[in-house]
């Protein structure tokens, strides 16, 4: 089958200037123009802008805390509008169904679920095997586990580490790690109720730091191609950017991602003692190569927070809207917090929203900031297209403004930041950067060889209109999406990594679960097969 | 052997699936009773919706009781694994499965290797003493606690008014052992399930729970009284964003435990069609209904009063499957133990999809 989309302008900054030329597909990888060949099918695509399929890098679209949140909140299916329809399953809220439902209609083809916890991996990838069109890829959590913990406690070899790293990924299926307020869980069950960079877990005598640090090596010694994913300590608090400056400085040469950095971007100045402190971390990723982040941009409205960071979630018990929570201190890794919470335009919620903004617009290179709500904890995902809006337009930011907090705006630095993202540095940011993090080199590009998946957006003044119902989406050469309603209903893969398992390892981790926890370890894995769709998973080459 | 029938007659497979896609294609409202591993209630679930049906699950009385506790108010909740290496001080609530036994005496039978490391101990607050929850307190040493003529949300409201230092009317027998007990542990574990007593009294304990946190650590493992049901309903949160009981009109789900209540809607005469389902095996559906069945049960016999019965296996016994396990809390891959000929759920209910008019496959 070779289909050819013509007339288009194809922004695609990773092969060349924005320009008006064909895309070609052939039997689901893009082709350069075949010389005198007709195409199958044709697609005018003229007065529209034709994109690689957008990646979500971190987006909590799966797993136990995900449905928790579900079951203890059967009236937030609101929150997911608009509904889509004609494909079986898409009109339940919130399900897995609508989530590819209405991520594929904005053009996004391939989404990470950054929060899996391994011993509950199998229940993850249920979930985001029901969830069709796109492509999906976990991130496995370390840092909270006595394993983990005790190999540091005892200063084991790094080789050990590493083994166990590469069995974690491979027996979770995950393409990554995450470690999540590092060594925080675990002293929360020992009844520590805050953490920074430089506390010390009890019972192991390891820092936080040095979790981070020996995570961030391991991750790095063993090829993987994402950085260490790290969501450092003191989420949300006043005073939260020291640590994460302290965190940023901390990489030594050696990669690291930052996950939502809006949720450290407070100082402490003013009458409430809560600021921006956004220009400052700006200046400090502008300024080291080694870093990554995500914003975790904050929007208005109704949402729920779903976190592993069990600690700061028990936190913010007393800010539940509706007043009804969820926290799980779980094995090792596992656990969090479910925390509904509706952002205001008041003092707190203003100030958020343009620290999140403010970090958007002055770290320069798009390379290094991803575009994220955090779903769904700063906003939902179908938030996005309205965020694509004030990212490109500095009067949609204004006029909004005007509707804000004056005082909290007023300590910020966002009235006076007129970049405005060009088409080209959204390509970037969403599709070409997000690749080049995850080591998908099939994706996010349009050059020949690549997968195609491919977004199509009809121009026009309403930004946000543009990018909520995409004119056409490819998945796989498979057109899914026209007019902003999904026509083709088709299932994506899991990506993973497979790093072969170090037989010691096994062992040790046999004899591991049969001591500590009475069970054989065959009740904490399981084979592809358990998932029962043909060829849920599809492994990355590192 | 013969796992299909019309009637009471064998017949083949074949002609079972044909038959009860007839009776599915000209139902107005179908309901279905679950009991089957992931993959089952995925299929299940997608066919409900394309019926226009509801389901709940066999266990659906107790299940929604557990389901209240978290649509109503949440709670704090660690997991087995976690009570058994932190865990120096286990307090049972209520009732528990005898599923459940089993952990519960390998915790007594076990230390904490993380934490205090005391010596476990175990409490037992319960209401009127019944000959079983008062056999397994007994073997396992669980020390008492118990008012006279206190039901078990009266006599958790006594125990948290006494953590505050409140003033009380009534008393508990061990209080000051407990207290002295409560006052060494680290990590103090309540052990609950939904047959432990009504919603009240489980977020009485929630209540209890939250109060000691206040100062110091405390949680809850909550052990579902049936392992299946709480499977079914995960499932169903991720498939529809709802619990059971819930319902399909025009393709939309909505979820309330009175209207999608498919035992009252077989009694009231709002459903049209009940597809029973049952892989334990030995178990006959439910009384009270005169509407037309179809049976997915695990047996050598037509089930008494449906038009159409399938023999169906159960997820690791038959074959291969996915289950929900509260020795883990997670889902678990379970192998075959005894394979066998039976078909799974998910393939006859596939089958039926199939057969149905305009013979679409669904989407699990």
């Amino acid at each position: 089958m070779l289909i050819r989309l013509t007339g288009g302008e194809v922004v695609d900054p990773v092969n060349g200037a924005t320009a008006k030329r064909d895309v070609w597909i052939r039997d689901g990888l893009l082709v350069d123009a075949p010389k005198g060949a007709t195409a199958d099918e044709t697609h005018d695509v003229s007065g529209c802008i034709v994109m690689a399929g957008a990646i979500d890098i971190h987006s909590h679209i799966g797993g136990g805390n995900v449905n928790t949140a579900r079951l203890l909140l059967p009236e937030h299916h609101r929150a997911h509008l608009p509904r889509p329809a004609n494909t079986p399953l898409s009109n339940a809220g919130w399900s897995t169904f609508q989530t590819g439902t209405l991520y594929a209609q904005m053009g996004f083809t391939t989404v990470v679920e950054p929060a899996m916890a391994p011993y509950a991996a199998l229940h993850t990838h249920l979930e985001l095997a029901d969830i069709p069109i796109i492509d999906k890829a976990t991130l496995a959590i370390l840092g909270n586990d006595d394993f983990t913990l005790s190999l540091l406690r005892d200063s084991k070899s790094k080789a050990m580490l590493d083994d166990y790293v590469a069995w974690i990924i491979g027996s979770s299926r995950a393409l990554g790690v995450k470690v999540i307020n590092a060594g925080a869980a675990a002293a929360f069950k020992e009844n520590v109720r805050s953490f920074s960079l430089d506390d010390i877990v009890p019972e192991y005598g390891v820092s936080s730091r040095k979790i981070v640090k020996s995570l961030q090596a391991s991750v790095t010694r063993l090829g993987v191609p994402h950085p260490l994913h790290v969501h450092a300590n003191n989420l949300g608090i006043a005073g939260s950017a020291d640590t994460a400056a302290a965190t940023i400085a901390a990489t030594e040469g050696v990669p690291l991602h930052l996950a939502h950095l809006q949720f450290y971007g407070y100082g402490t100045e003013g009458k409430r003692k809560f600021s921006s402190e956004a220009a400052r971390l700006a200046e400090a990723v502008n300024a080291n190569p080694d870093v990554t982040i995500d914003i975790g941009q904050v929007m208005f409205g109704q949402t729920v927070t779903i976190s592993s960071d069990v600690m700061r979630q028990f936190s913010a018990i007393g800010n539940a809207s509706p007043k009804k929570t969820v926290i799980l201190d779980g094995d090792g890794n596992g656990g969090g917090g479910i925390v509904p919470y509706r952002y205001k335009q008041d003092y707190y919620g203003s100030l958020q929203w343009a620290v999140g903004l403010e970090l958007f617009l002055l770290i320069t290179d798009p390379w290094r900031v991803y575009f994220t709500t955090d779903h769904p904890n700063g906003a939902p995902f179908t938030a996005y297209p309205e965020l694509f809006e004030l990212l490109m337009s500095s009067n949609a930011r204004d006029a909004k403004s005007t509707e804000l907090n004056a005082t909290a705006l007023g300590l910020t630095t966002l009235a006076s930041v007129r970049r405005e993202y060009t088409l080209e540095e959204i390509a970037i940011m969403t599709r070409a950067a997000p690749a080049k993090l995850l080591g998908l080199k099939d994706r996010g590009h349009l050059g020949a060889g690549a997968i195609a998946d491919v977004a199509v957006y009809r121009k026009g003044r309403d930004i946000a209109k543009m990018f909520r119902e995409a004119a056409l989406v490819f998945k796989n050469g498979d057109l899914v999406v026209k007019n902003g309603k999904v026509t083709h209903y088709r299932w994506g893969k899991t990506l993973r990594l497979n790093p072969p398992p170090d037989k010691a390892m096994v062992k040790r981790m046999q004899a591991y679960h049969e001591e500590r926890y009475g069970l054989s370890l065959d009740w904490f894995t399981f084979p592809d097969s358990a998932i029962q769709r043909p060829d849920p998973f599809a492994e990355v080459i590192s | 052997m013969s796992v299909a029938w019309i009637g009471s007659q064998p017949v083949p497979l074949t002609d079972a699936v044909r038959n009860a896609a007839k009776l599915l294609a000209s139902s107005r409202c179908p309901v279905f009773t679950l009991d089957a591993d992931v993959h089952g209630t995925r299929s299940a679930i997608a066919l409900a919706e394309r019926l226009g049906g509801a389901y709940d699950h066999a266990a659906g009385d107790v299940l929604a009781k557990e389901v209240a506790l978290f649509t109503d108010h949440g709670g704090m909740f660690t997991t087995p694994g976690e009570a058994r290496r932190r865990s120096s001080l286990i307090v049972i609530v209520g009732e528990i499965p005898a599923a459940h036994h089993e952990l519960l005496q390998a915790w007594a039978d076990s230390q904490p290797d993380l934490g205090d490391r005391h010596k476990r101990s175990l409490f037992h607050i319960g209401g009127i003493e019944t000959t079983e929850a008062g056999r397994l307190a007994r073997k396992l040493k669980a020390i008492p606690l118990r008012g006279e003529g206190l039901s078990l949300p009266a006599a958790l409201g006594v125990l948290r008014a006494a953590l505050q230092g409140q003033r009380i009317a009534a008393s508990l027998s061990n209080i000051e052992r407990f207290k002295k007990a409560l006052a060494t542990a680290q990590f103090p574990v309540f052990v609950f399930s939904g047959t432990s007593g009504d919603t009240a009294g489980l977020v009485m304990l929630q209540g209890l729970i939250a109060d000691l946190n206040k100062t110091g650590r405390a949680s809850s493992v909550f052990l579902p009284a049936d392992d299946d049901a709480w499977g079914t309903a995960l499932t169903s949160l991720w498939m529809t964003g709802f619990p059971p009981r819930t319902g399909f009109s025009n393709s939309l789900p909505s979820y309330d435990p009175g209207r999608w209540d498919i035992q009252r809607m077989i009694r009231d005469k709002e459903a049209d069609l009940h597809v029973w389902m049952s892989t334990r095996g030995g178990e006959t559906p439910p009384l009270g209904g005169k509407i037309p069945l179809i049976s997915l049960s695990k047996t050598n016999a037509p089930t008494s009063g449906a038009k159409v019965t399938i023999s169906v296996g159960k997820a690791g016994i038959d074959h291969d499957g996915v289950s929900y396990s509260s020795r883990t809390g997670t889902f678990r891959a379970v192998q075959a133990a005894q394979p066998s000929q039976l078909p799974s759920v998910s393939s006859i209910i596939g089958q039926l999809a199939e057969a149905l008019p305009g013979k679409k496959a669904l989407p699990c």
